[in-house]
């Protein structure tokens, strides 16, 4: 699994992806961790094939009982499938995920870990001193969806939105933002449901000063790259599988 | 999920059908025992001696339902068992192989306790299973008796409903099912124990 080291500070994010040891018929994603003093937060923490990989590429970071927190920005299996798993190794951890998928997500096995519906309106979480938004981006592309943003490390973690997918050996950022376009397109239009959806993020993103746009899959996004995705999206027309 | 996981699961989920098809043939057995009971009345005395015998059937199949019932509610907290073994088996196992790919972490000592604490929780259920299924299959026994005392039960229907007269055919063929269905019972009961008797304490 690579790491890379996305914001240092006070607290630190980290970036997990790209395992070379993951089965081909399985996709790739990237997992976020924010890492303060004493506490772990787990984005996106993935599906039960990443499970002992991410586990061991974490420990890197922080020990078990220091990973207190989870979050899941949806239901999907890529992105949580792994729950019932991290609920038998951690003893003192919380899942903030979609209120409306509780009954959904449970299903992946959470009975030792909290489960803290997230509000459809989002909500502030905070990891000791860190203070992170939990941004409503519903139907992109689930029905019930979010992201979530650290104004200090200037952060968005944005789910399905700027996904592509890449072979193993792929940079973590995007390089040529007018190449990687090709990467994401059909996922885009096909994955994103609602023009209106689009437009209500899109709105209430410009409004965040972001340095870097951090996927569940593929590359990321930083300085003006950040601003050249927010336009491409803009003019995109999604919605098109019917 | 290995073969042994398999097997057990496929052991718990054919208790539940075999007991089912027990379940119905010991509602046969009732039916049988009021219909002689009809027969008996009617016959008058030439059935005395198969009046108390339809009681004694009644009572059987009814004690078989009850028994049956129990075992079913047992076999549902052994399938949860088996499922639940089932995830501590895979976590305990996921769990070893974070601690190899964490070598040289450096928080890799940190999962050790889940490890540990996994493999208890593993082993705990597994007692806990092989406990259950003793039990289960003393149960089955009781069954399994049921259904022998039913048979002797037929034998002798057979016997007084040779003196019944006119009767004797009609009681003779409850005698005939209630032998049939004591069968059945006792042929599902032991298909269910031969596929536990392996997981049973030694
Ligand atoms: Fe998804």
């Amino acid at each position: 699994m690579k790491m890379t080291k996305i914001y240092e500070g006070a607290h630190q994010w980290v970036m997990f992806g790209r395992d070379e040891n993951k089965p081909d018929n399985i996709i790739d994603s990237n997992q976020y961790i924010v890492r303060t003093a004493n506490k772990c937060l787990l984005l996106e923490p993935g599906g039960t094939e990443l499970f002992a990989p991410m586990m061991a590429a974490v420990l890197h970071h922080a020990p078990v009982d220091q990973i207190t927190d989870l979050f899941a920005s949806h239901q999907d299996p890529d992105v949580i499938s792994s729950l019932g798993l991290w609920d038998q190794a951690l003893s003192n951890a919380k899942l903030h995920a979609p209120a409306l998928w509780e009954g959904y997500i449970r299903n992946f096995g959470c009975e030792s870990i909290e489960y803290v519906p997230i509000p459809d309106n989002g909500e502030t979480i905070k990891i000791e001193s860190v203070e992170l938004q939990i941004i409503p981006a519903h139907y992109l592309h689930s029905p019930c969806n979010f992201h979530v943003y650290d104004s200090q490390a200037k952060i968005l973690m944005c789910g399905s939105v700027g996904s592509a997918f890449e072979p193993a050996n792929a940079p973590v950022f995007v390089e040529r933002f007018d190449v990687h376009v090709e990467k994401m397109r059909a996922y885009h239009q096909r994955m994103m449901p609602s023009n209106q959806a689009k437009r209500a993020w899109i709105d209430r993103v410009r409004n965040l000063d972001i340095d870097i746009l951090a996927p569940q899959h593929g590359r990321m996004f930083k300085g003006d790259d950040v601003k050249r995705f927010l336009d491409w999206f803009d003019s995109l027309q999604v919605g098109t599988g019917v | 999920m290995n073969s042994q996981t398999k097997s057990q699961f496929i052991a718990v989920a054919s208790i539940t059908s075999e007991l089912s098809a027990v379940m119905v043939v010991a509602k046969e057995i009732s039916l049988a025992a009021a219909n002689a009971k009809a027969i008996a009345f009617r016959a008058g005395d030439k059935a005395k001696g198969f009046q108390p015998i339809t009681d004694f059937i009644n009572e059987l199949a009814k004690e078989t339902i009850e028994l049956v019932t129990n075992i079913n509610v047992y076999a549902l907290l052994l399938y949860r068992l088996t499922v639940n073994e089932y995830r501590r088996t895979a976590a305990y196992n996921r769990f070893e192989q974070v601690a190899k790919l964490a070598n040289g972490a450096h928080y890799a000592n940190s999962m050790q306790e889940p490890i540990t604490h996994a493999k208890t929780m593993m082993q705990d259920c597994q007692r806990q299973f092989k406990r259950d299924v003793t039990q289960l299959l003393g149960q089955l026994e009781a069954v399994m008796h049921h259904a022998r005392a039913a048979r002797v039960i037929a034998a002798n229907s057979r016997i007084e409903a040779s003196q019944a007269g006119e009767y004797l055919q009609s009681l003779q063929a409850v005698a005939e099912s209630v032998d049939k269905a004591a069968h059945t019972i006792h042929d599902n009961v032991q298909r269910c124990r031969i596929a536990l008797s392996i997981y049973r304490n030694s």
